[in-house]
């Protein structure tokens, strides 16, 4: 923890959900983040035991999660309920990918705080991780 | 060799170019240009006009020549499409084997000539549907596969010694054991294997490069099982291609039209050297190794790219590997339209952009249009059958197969064919610089070149440099969705049933049997193609075999970034 007493930029874990074999939008996003300012930390596919144990590794201010795959209803609220577990009441989850609208109500009531679909731009992601990670 | 003859005489050459320079220079500047600078969707800048000057140094019969001859520019097939047109092979699959069948068959009934079949990520990543890392992800982008026995279901009531079957296996690990389950089951039908027609993926950069994981196998690993299983196909399947490099997904993961070609041609290249190095003549392989494009948004650029890919196959086959026989001369490829292009917004517009990418004025063989929902979810039914409608709307109703490479000719396309060879040759020079393709993912390069230009590619997008309707202009504010989304039925529990069933009943001797023949084979470095075959035969699972892999081969972390 004492590494982090003079807090450079955000720190972001991305990780790629379950066995989701979609590459091009976290590699991208994670290039976005980085030359924002942001500390990226990519871990490729991971299951959500595995991203919250290394968010809590890493200390990272916000999780974001990639999904093309479908399987976002049944991993994304996982790895929010075991942070939640694991005592990280703050840090946010968002998450990117195809995600179809009708979704995006129960998502967020899982407690994911943002939601990128397709054809969101690099922009958006960045302002709204921008804000989320000053608070 | 004989002297080269140039298309146009060096007269009339100059007497055009002098005409062409006064025209750009006094008639053209009259009028503003609507963007500074025009170019390719890979960046080759394109001139306002195209004449016999760009041409000047082309000898047609040495650089075209004729379709079925050499260079097989023009086409692999002396008839093209007017002997037969392209195979319309749409993708399909998901849930378990029981509901891919059926689509399988209301696909072929309606018209397709041949089955695409896409398997589940755990199947595509060589895990069983019950493994713990599976549970989200089974039955979804594909069909689960655990056991020879799904193999049977999947295809039950199709004629496997009539269909030709396309197997998307992308990854060698996966191949390997659903290859496998899919010549058992043949053999349990008794139809011999020389009567099986198809294809599989099993291309070790999809393992390695584009679809990356933590804890893949190595690269050499997985390369070794892409060699396996052409080597095997060779030996025993010989209608079969085993191989289709796929520049398809290298492009969907960020490459440029000219990295995707140079990606695959050096990926073919180096398992041409291997299975030479394992003692096959060049002509007893080469004839089977096939390709699969994306067909993009740059309708020149694709058709060009196609063309020029033909061009430099042709000729690394005939001089760098002596082949002699046409079919291992002749650059066959599949086309799928790219999927990065379609848009969740305003879905029905991508009815209308996959009909553009699949356009085939560049010879391909066989074509998957993509459905109108593909951004948003597998595709349904009635989105299924409106690309397969559009595909026979293309053969049926504009008359573009009539003639043969119908833009064969245009200033501009052989221009631009002779441009993308250029920078294609020129980045396969620098693989094999680097050591070859192999070494080229070892080393991560290759991944950080696609990261790089997926990354340009977005930027352009986000700037608005590259237009794509419905998403960085003529938006739609609150769009209410107009097409009704696929959800993927119930499928793990009816794995984990088919698997509990199969594991009780099986013979667990010939199980364990099979698994130790698997792991002296990697001792002693055979071609595990042939024990995969028999030990599927036995129930083994797919993840029993990978599993048994990863003992002996241990795993890789790519640089993922």
């Amino acid at each position: 923890m004492e590494r982090r007493t003079v807090k450079k930029g955000i720190r972001v874990l991305l990780a790629r959900l379950g066995l989701d074999a979609h590459w091009r939008g976290s590699i991208v996003v994670a290039h976005a983040l980085r030359d924002a300012g942001m500390e990226v930390i990519y871990i490729g596919n991971q299951m959500p035991k595995e991203i919250v144990e290394t968010a809590i590794q890493e200390d990272v201010d916000i999780i974001g999660l990639s999904s093309l795959s479908g399987n976002h209803m049944i991993l994304a609220p996982e790895v929010v309920k075991i942070l939640r577990e694991k005592g990280m009441r703050e840090t946010p989850v968002v998450l990117g990918g195809t995600v179809p609208p009708d979704d995006i109500p129960r998502l967020k009531e899982a407690g994911i705080a943002g939601i990128f679909g397709p054809g969101s731009s690099l922009k958006e992601i960045i302002q709204f991780i921008s804000a989320l990670g000053k608070k | 060799m004989r002297p080269k003859r140039n298309l146009f005489n060096t007269e009339s050459i100059d007497k055009i170019r002098k005409k062409g320079e006064k025209w750009q220079r006094q008639v053209y500047p009259t009028e503003k240009q609507r963007q500074e600078v025009f170019e390719t969707l890979s960046g080759i800048p394109i001139e306002p006009i195209y004449s016999p000057t760009h041409l000047a140094e082309m000898d047609y019969l040495r650089d075209l020549g004729f379709p079925g001859e050499e260079p097989f520019v023009r086409g692999v097939h002396p008839t093209m499409y007017r002997g037969r047109t392209w195979t319309h092979r749409q993708l399909a699959g998901f849930g378990p084997p029981e509901e891919t069948n059926k689509r399988y068959k209301f696909l072929l009934k309606q018209g397709a000539t041949g089955i695409n079949g896409v398997f589940d990520y755990p199947t595509l990543r060589g895990y069983d549907s019950t493994d713990p890392e599976a549970y989200a992800d089974v039955g979804r982008g594909g069909v689960a596969i655990d056991t020879v026995e799904d193999m049977r279901i999947l295809f039950d009531g199709i004629p496997l010694d009539h269909v030709s079957s396309s197997l998307v296996t992308c990854q060698p690990i996966g191949n390997i054991s659903v290859q496998s389950m899919y010549f058992a089951n043949a053999q349990a039908q008794e139809i011999p294997f020389s009567e099986l027609r198809g294809t599989s993926q099993n291309d070790f950069l999809m393992e390695t490069a584009v679809a990356i994981a933590p804890e893949v196998f190595p690269p050499r690993a997985s390369f070794k099982f892409s060699c396996d299983a052409i080597e095997y196909c060779t030996k025993h399947v010989p209608r079969w291609n085993p191989v289709s490099f796929a520049g398809y997904n290298y492009r969907e993961a960020g490459c440029t039209a000219v990295q995707e070609v140079a990606f695959v041609l050096a990926n073919a290249m180096a398992c041409s050297e291997e299975l030479i190095k394992r003692g096959l003549e060049v002509d007893r392989f080469a004839p089977r190794l096939s390709f699969f494009f994306s067909g993009h948004s740059d309708f020149f650029e694709e058709i060009a790219k196609y063309r020029a890919a033909r061009r430099i196959w042709y000729r690394m086959m005939k001089e760098r590997f002596g082949a002699k026989d046409p079919r291992s001369l002749a650059l066959r490829f599949h086309v799928q339209t790219a999927g990065f292009a379609l848009t969740a917004q305003q879905p029905l517009n991508n009815i209308a952009r996959a009909a553009y990418h699949a356009l085939v004025l560049g010879g391909a063989q066989s074509v998957h249009i993509d459905a109108y929902d593909e951004a948003l979810c597998t595709p349904t039914e009635l989105s299924s059958l409106t690309a397969l409608r559009t595909q026979q709307i293309l053969q049926l109703e504009t008359r573009v197969t009539h003639t043969i490479d119908p833009l064969g000719g245009s200033y501009f396309i052989e221009s631009l064919t002779n441009q993308l060879e250029e920078k294609i040759v020129a980045l396969l020079n620098e693989i094999e610089a680097m050591g070859g393709i192999v070494k080229s993912v070892e080393k991560g390069w290759i991944h950080k070149e696609i990261s790089s230009a997926a990354y340009e590619c977005q930027k352009a997008i986000e700037s608005g440099e590259m237009p794509i309707v419905g998403v960085n202009c003529y938006k739609i504010e609150d769009e209410k969705l107009p097409v009704e989304l696929f959800r993927v039925p119930e499928t793990l529990e009816v794995q984990r049933a088919k698997l509990e069933k199969i594991k009780k009943e099986r013979n667990s001797t010939n199980v364990q049997k099979a698994l130790d023949t698997i792991l002296h084979c990697c001792e002693k470095d055979g071609n595990l193609m042939e024990v995969v075959v028999e030990a599927v035969k036995a129930h083994v699972t797919e993840g029993e075999v990978t599993k048994m892999l990863k003992r002996f081969y241990g795993t890789w972390n790519p640089p993922l970034f």
